[in-house]
Parts: structure tokens; C-alpha cells; sequence
């Protein structure tokens, strides 16, 4: 089971709001490669692993909540003092219209978020492999982040997360090798 | 890094975070690699010295956990304090 | 007990599976704060964002 630590991992402390911005970064919360699809992928996965890789199933899973946190907490920070002119003219309205300012897991696209964004196939090099390639998703998706987005407040907890996912990348990686498995 | 640390509180904030950062890495290396004593070593030190720093902040700013909530006090600390969505990490 | 090699004989490696190179615990960084910044203990796993490829 799970208990909550009231913190973010890692601090966002976002001055200016800006519509645009969170409309990009939306996706790491609720997109195809974002960090909720990779905490589900992982929970998920995890029961039909081997136990020692189900542990690190779980401890990464957990950290993935704790990154959709901070995401949260950027596309809230960049949109709680909007005006309604900004949000209009940003093209913010069509969000607006269904949420408020409310976060909702969705894509940059729109695209709501739902389970098709991950697999849990139940063999255990299968969901492996697939989640050193969403460690790389995730890890591209930030590097185009940080092609877009050029400020200091934002690109900071944005290169934390984009760390973890290259050390994540490794355990999944290690936990692949066959010498890891012979462990059990 | 731009925050600025100029309170106790946001210094023993920051502290606690960077210890359990260490533990959290250190633990999922340890899932890759159990048998190896200097990184379980390296874990269990860094993990005694977030323990005590979660209870010391509880003691003075409330607690960051329910785990570490003092429920001999008045007032239900937990639901007061603001969401670290609100920018005070 | 699982010793992690130095020496891994990739030639003897199957085909047709993934693997990494093991990590092993030969640093970590001193400077915790500036670990915390980096986003991993390890410089070894320090691979930060230098704006190249997929940028024409």
C-alpha cells in the first residue's frame, strides 16, 4: 500500500503563468509517454514479475506518482492566476470549457488518457523492453520540452525528471539481464 | 537550482529532500543489485538520518507525513498546512 | 552470491535479447545538493540535455 509525503520531490516554483506553456506540458501528466501512463504501466506489470522485479516494479512505479505530482503542480502554477483574455487567446478556452482550471489527464493533442497508452503483457522480457522504451519516450518528450520551453523555472524540475528517466532506463535495463533474473 | 532558502523551514525542507532523493536512488539500485553491502550501507545511513529529520520537522512545522503525525497534539496539523502544488515544494 | 563482473564477455552474450552494461558502485557524488540538482547520486547516469538531434 502506499502512504503520502506532503512535499514534491523535487520544488516547483513557477512565477509567471502562461497558457501556452501548460498546454505542452500537460502531456508528461496525461499523455501517451507521460508519467502517469508509465506509474500504471509499472503497478501494473508488476504483479506477474518475478518478486525481485516486481520490487523494482513498485519503487519505480511509486517515484512515477510522485513526477505526475510535480507536473501537476507545473500546469497548475502556469495556469492558476490566468485572466480570461489569456486563456482565450492562447487557445486555452477549449480546456477551460470542460475543466475550469482543473487538471485533467489528457495529451497536448487532447486525447484523453486511457489505458491503450501502455502495455502490461504478462512475460516478463516483453514488459521489460517495454519499459526501457518508455524511459526513452518519456526522455524525448522532455528533450522536445526543453527545445520549446526556455524558462529558467520551468527547464529546471523539467531536467530533474528528465534525469530520472536515463537512470530508470538502466535498472529496467539491469533488471532485463539474465544474470538478474538468475537471482530468484 | 533558483529557489531561495532564507527560512528554517525551507532549509530543513530542502534538507529532507535531498537525503530521501539519495535513498530513493539508492534503493532502486539496491533492487537491481541486492547483494551488494556498501550501497545497503550507504542506504540504511542515509535512511536513519531522513527518519530523524522527518520527526524534527514534525516537532516544529507540523508533520510531512501521516506517519509521523504527533496525535497527542490539538489541531489536525495534516489538513492545514498548504499543498506543495502552492509552491512551498 | 552474484558477483557483478568488470570483465562482461559480450561475445558470449545471446542473440536476440537487450541487454546494459552493469552499473557498478564506483561514484557517487559528494556534493548531495548538487546530486539532487542533477537528478541522479551517480555521475556515471549524468547524461544531461545538450539540444542536438531532431533539431534541423
Amino acid at each position: 500500500m502506499w502512504n503520502y509525503e506532503k512535499r514534491l520531490q523535487y520544488p516547483v516554483k513557477i512565477t509567471q503563468p502562461n497558457a501556452k506553456l501548460a498546454q505542452v506540458i500537460i502531456s508528461q501528466f496525461g499523455g501517451p509517454d507521460g508519467e502517469l501512463a508509465a506509474s500504471m504501466r509499472y503497478l501494473s506489470q508488476r504483479y506477474t514479475m518475478p518478486f525481485n522485479v516486481a520490487g523494482l516494479l513498485t519503487d519505480i512505479g511509486t517515484e512515477e506518482l510522485a513526477h505526475m505530482e510535480m507536473i501537476s503542480a507545473i500546469v497548475y502554477q502556469l495556469t492558476k492566476d490566468l485572466s480570461m483574455d489569456e486563456i482565450e487567446s492562447y487557445g486555452f478556452d477549449k480546456y477551460y470549457v470542460d475543466h475550469t482550471l482543473a487538471l485533467w489527464p489528457q495529451s497536448a493533442g487532447g486525447v484523453p488518457f486511457n489505458s491503450c497508452f501502455f502495455q502490461s503483457k504478462g512475460d516478463a522480457i516483453t514488459d521489460l523492453t517495454e519499459d526501457m522504451a518508455a524511459e526513452q519516450k518519456a526522455r524525448s518528450t522532455y528533450d522536445n520540452i526543453l527545445r520549446l520551453i526556455h524558462d529558467q523555472e520551468i527547464c529546471d524540475p523539467i531536467r530533474f525528471l528528465r534525469a530520472r528517466e536515463i537512470v530508470h532506463f538502466q535498472r529496467f535495463g539491469e533488471a532485463n539481464r539474465e544474470d538478474c533474473s538468475e537471482l530468484v | 537550482m533558483n529557489f531561495k532558502m532564507n527560512t528554517e523551514q525551507e532549509n530543513m525542507l530542502h534538507d529532507i529532500s535531498v537525503v530521501d532523493f539519495v535513498t530513493v536512488e539508492m534503493a532502486e539500485y539496491l533492487d537491481t543489485h541486492p547483494m551488494d553491502r556498501e550501497a545497503m550501507e550507504y542506504f540504511n545511513h542515509y535512511m536513519r538520518m531522513k527518519n530523524q529529520m522527518m520527526r524534527d520537522y514534525a516537532n516544529k512545522y507540523g508533520p510531512l507525513s501521516l506517519s509521523v503525525a504527533d496525535n497527542s497534539c490539538k489541531e489536525w496539523k495534516w489538513a492545514l498546512q498548504p499543498m506543495p502544488w502552492e509552491g512551498g515544494c | 552470491m552474484q558477483d557483478y563482473n568488470f570483465n562482461e564477455y559480450f561475445d558470449r552474450f545471446p542473440l536476440a535479447m537487450a541487454y546494459v552494461p552493469w552499473q557498478h558502485l564506483t561514484q557517487i557524488y559528494e556534493d548531495l545538493d548538487k546530486a539532487f540538482c542533477t537528478g541522479t547520486i551517480f555521475p556515471e547516469l549524468t547524461k544531461p540535455f545538450t539540444g542536438r538531434r531532431c533539431v534541423k
